[in-house]
């Protein structure tokens, strides 16, 4: 029987679910909610000239 | 977690005609992505995001006192403002109404402030169908130059309750 080689890059991603599960969480935190708590935070106040 | 795993190594690179499809949707995909960014800065009908953190009443305060110092005329209850060329113009969005109509002159730019006292509304100037959300607390600042002259409406497209479809406004260009 031949030997099994390593999988390729994309079965060992696609297999690794919790690592899809902290990309999953992880990239619309910082790109959407983080990103959005920095804008508000960082607001300065209106002047209404 | 499928209840029956592949066996072996499953994972094939896409090749021939697969490969071709996949590589032209992910090609449009990045061109799509790029274009987002680009027009956000190129074109000419979007906010640059310029807002303030603003109290309510303080905005209603300063939109009430540019309306008694810039007022020339009335519509049906609502007055008509013509702010001067260059400066700033006051809009509030409530429930359920914008106010003042605003007067303004073809290729002279004015900042435009927009907040809400009560909740969110929708701006949604017609008929370029420019939209923008307005939000109590926040004084949104777009920087705009009329290039047509005419009556534009502002409708809300921001569900704000049973008045929702009767809140309109306008903005007149001349």
């Amino acid at each position: 029987m031949e030997e099994e080689r390593k999988p390729p890059l994309g079965q060992r991603i696609l297999d690794n679910m919790w690592l899809l599960l902290a990309l999953g969480l992880a990239v619309p935190t910082i790109s959407y909610t983080l990103w959005g708590i920095i804008e508000l935070i960082s607001m300065g106040d209106a002047t209404l000239p | 977690m499928s209840i029956f795993s592949p066996v072996g190594n499953w994972f094939k690179a896409p090749t021939g005609t697969e490969r071709l499809w996949v590589g032209l949707a992910l090609t449009w995909c990045l061109i799509m992505s790029v274009t987002m960014p680009y027009w956000h800065f190129k074109g000419k009908q979007n906010s640059t995001g310029e807002s303030y953190k603003v109290e309510a009443s303080a905005f209603l305060d300063r939109a009430n006192q540019f309306i008694e110092s810039n007022k020339v005329g009335e519509e049906k209850g609502v007055p008509i403002v013509e702010p001067s060329p260059g400066g700033d113009a006051y809009l509030v969005g409530e429930m359920w109404r914008w106010y003042p109509i605003l007067k303004l002159k073809k290729g002279q730019t004015y900042r435009l402030h927009i907040s809400s006292p009560d909740l969110q509304h929708g701006f949604s100037l017609l008929p370029m169908n420019m939209n923008f959300h307005i939000l109590p607390g926040y004084d949104h600042v777009l920087t705009i130059t009329p290039t047509s002259t005419g009556d534009f409406e502002i409708i809300c497209n921001e569900f704000c309750g049973i008045g929702h479809h009767m809140m309109t406004g306008k903005i007149i260009v001349e």
